[in-house]
């Protein structure tokens, strides 16, 4: 499902050179769930792009869905993504379109057949439990629901993996579990799951196999 | 789909809010501008055209020959390069047009002691004579002629006429291409804003792999509807300028340049136009697109 081979991600900062990740290497296999644990600025994020090809690496293979994820052309990158459902610590919802709309929105430019959306849209609000708020606008919800919105907006596409960039990271206790109990869920249903986080309490709350970054440098694998 | 992608075209345009009416305006502008021109060219030429067509070169005898010898004059013209027809003038025939020409006056031609019009040969020029090089060089041909007193008659003014309509013609590209500049530039402008109203949808689209025409197209569209919509204004605005001002100038188009009414653009030519408009909003698109891919 993914697989990194000494990869380096190193940025230029002027003339100075930043490794954000140094000499990463490790497996993912089909339906497993792995915690992405690490400090702010551990390289979590930095990993998380190099798999859906937001980034580039400096060094390294990455293959991700039997894709070689470095080699792939503009095409090529667009169908990867297809498979990939990403979430953000900030939800990104379009401030103009209601939840409804901006579950569909995804399945409209994907192509997805008019009469196929509702339901996929409902199913997949349902599975996050914001059928009741598909009118509303994201302005109208709290950072529980918005997450829990940017969720069911990732899973309508039905991807094999699931990348979570600290979807709980400015959520309270209370609904970051919520957050969690639905990802969780999420996995159940026989999709993998990256789930990048910060908070040690959650990671070890998690009860996965979770990988430890410090300093761009996978230290721990563990789980 | 392919609604959906009109749909989100739309969008943008209301998004673009004033720099989206600015650039339509601009393209309503530069299409009218255009077409103005051309409307005016079309008719200037419709002029030449009628003009060339009854341009006569006339060669005025020294002496009233024979019957025979007129005969044998104008089958010797006949046979120059440049020549459509030939008719002989008689000094008889010269008389009763002026007075008919002269009409209740006629008397006053009567009164002369002798018919002091010469006779002539009237001339019609082929389409190989009514260039003015073919002309130039007939009439020193006829000059030349032992029994030609005079040779009248010219098409130079004609061909200023037609210069002038060369000229307009010219202008208006400049001008029309001066403004569909400021236009593209326009939509481009317009555009650009969308692209940055819409960088969380692009990101979000890009994200879930969406094909890049998907991404892309909206904003195509959404240029070339701006187009549309000011090349179908433009064509508003020439119509009604036509209605409003054809009617009032027809008779000093009429005593001038010999028209009987103005005509307004040929169907193809506002098809063209649209088109134009089209083409201008979808370029200022996809020069908008260029600068995002920078």
């Amino acid at each position: 499902m993914i697989e990194l081979h000494r990869v380096w991600k190193v940025f230029a900062v002027g003339p100075v050179k930043v490794p954000a990740l140094s000499d990463v290497s490790f497996r993912v296999a089909k339906g497993e769930f792995v915690t992405l644990h690490g400090a702010s600025g551990a390289g979590k994020t930095t990993l998380l792009r190099l798999l859906y090809r937001e980034e580039l690496p400096t060094e390294g293979e990455i293959e991700v869905l039997d894709y070689d994820v470095p080699a792939l052309r503009v095409r090529e990158v667009a169908e990867l993504r297809r498979s990939i459902g990403v979430v953000f610590q900030d939800a990104k919802l379009l401030p103009g379109r209601t939840v409804y709309e901006n579950v569909a929105f995804v399945l409209r430019v994907l192509g997805t057949p008019r009469r196929e959306i509702t339901p996929r849209v409902f199913d997949a609000l349902r599975a996050v439990g914001l059928s009741s708020r598909a009118q509303a606008y994201p302005a109208q919800l709290s950072q529980g629901e918005a997450q829990r919105a940017a969720l069911a907006r990732a899973i309508a596409r039905n991807p094999l993996l699931l990348l979570a960039d600290e979807p709980t990271g400015s959520l309270d206790d209370t609904m970051a579990a919520e957050v969690v109990d639905i990802v969780k869920d999420i996995w159940a249903g026989g999709t993998t799951v990256l789930f990048a986080t910060h908070q040690a309490r959650l990671a070890a709350a998690l009860r996965q196999r979770t990988l430890t970054l410090v300093g761009g440098r996978l230290v721990k694998d563990e789980g | 789909m392919l609604g959906f992608l009109f749909g989100e075209a739309l969008r943008d345009l209301r998004r673009a809010g004033r720099v989206a009416v600015a650039a339509i305006l601009l393209i309503t502008l530069s299409l009218a501008a255009l077409g103005g021109f051309w409307l005016v060219s079309a008719n200037v030429g419709q002029a030449a055209a009628h003009w060339r067509d009854r341009v006569r070169i006339i060669v005025y005898l020294k002496r009233e020959p024979s019957a025979d010898d007129a005969h044998a004059l104008v089958e010797r013209v006949l046979a120059m390069p440049g020549v459509g027809a030939v008719r002989y003038v008689s000094k008889a025939e010269a008389l009763g047009t002026l007075k008919q020409v002269l009409g209740k006056d006629a008397s006053v031609a009567e009164q002369l002691p002798a018919n002091p019009l010469p006779a002539s040969l009237e001339v019609t020029l082929t389409a190989e004579g009514t260039t003015p090089e073919g002309a130039r060089g007939l009439i020193a041909r006829l000059s030349g002629l032992s029994e030609a007193d005079e040779v009248g008659g010219g098409i130079d003014w004609i061909e200023r006429l037609a210069r002038g309509q060369r000229l307009l013609e010219v202008i208006g590209l400049g001008v029309g291409a001066v403004l569909a500049m400021a236009a593209i530039l326009t939509v481009t402008t317009a555009t650009t804003l969308v692209l940055h109203a819409r960088r969380q949808e692009l990101e979000i689209m890009r994200l879930v792999g969406a094909p890049e025409l998907v991404v892309r197209l909206p904003l195509l569209l959404q240029g070339m509807l701006q187009g549309l919509v000011g090349a179908v204004m433009a064509i508003w605005v020439l119509i009604v300028l036509y209605t409003i001002a054809g009617p009032r100038l027809e008779p000093l188009v009429s005593q001038t340049l010999g028209l009987e009414r103005l005509t307004f653009l040929r169907p193809q030519t506002v098809v063209a136009l649209m088109f134009a408009g089209t083409m201008l909003g979808g370029f200022g698109g996809w020069l908008a697109r260029g600068r995002t891919e920078r």
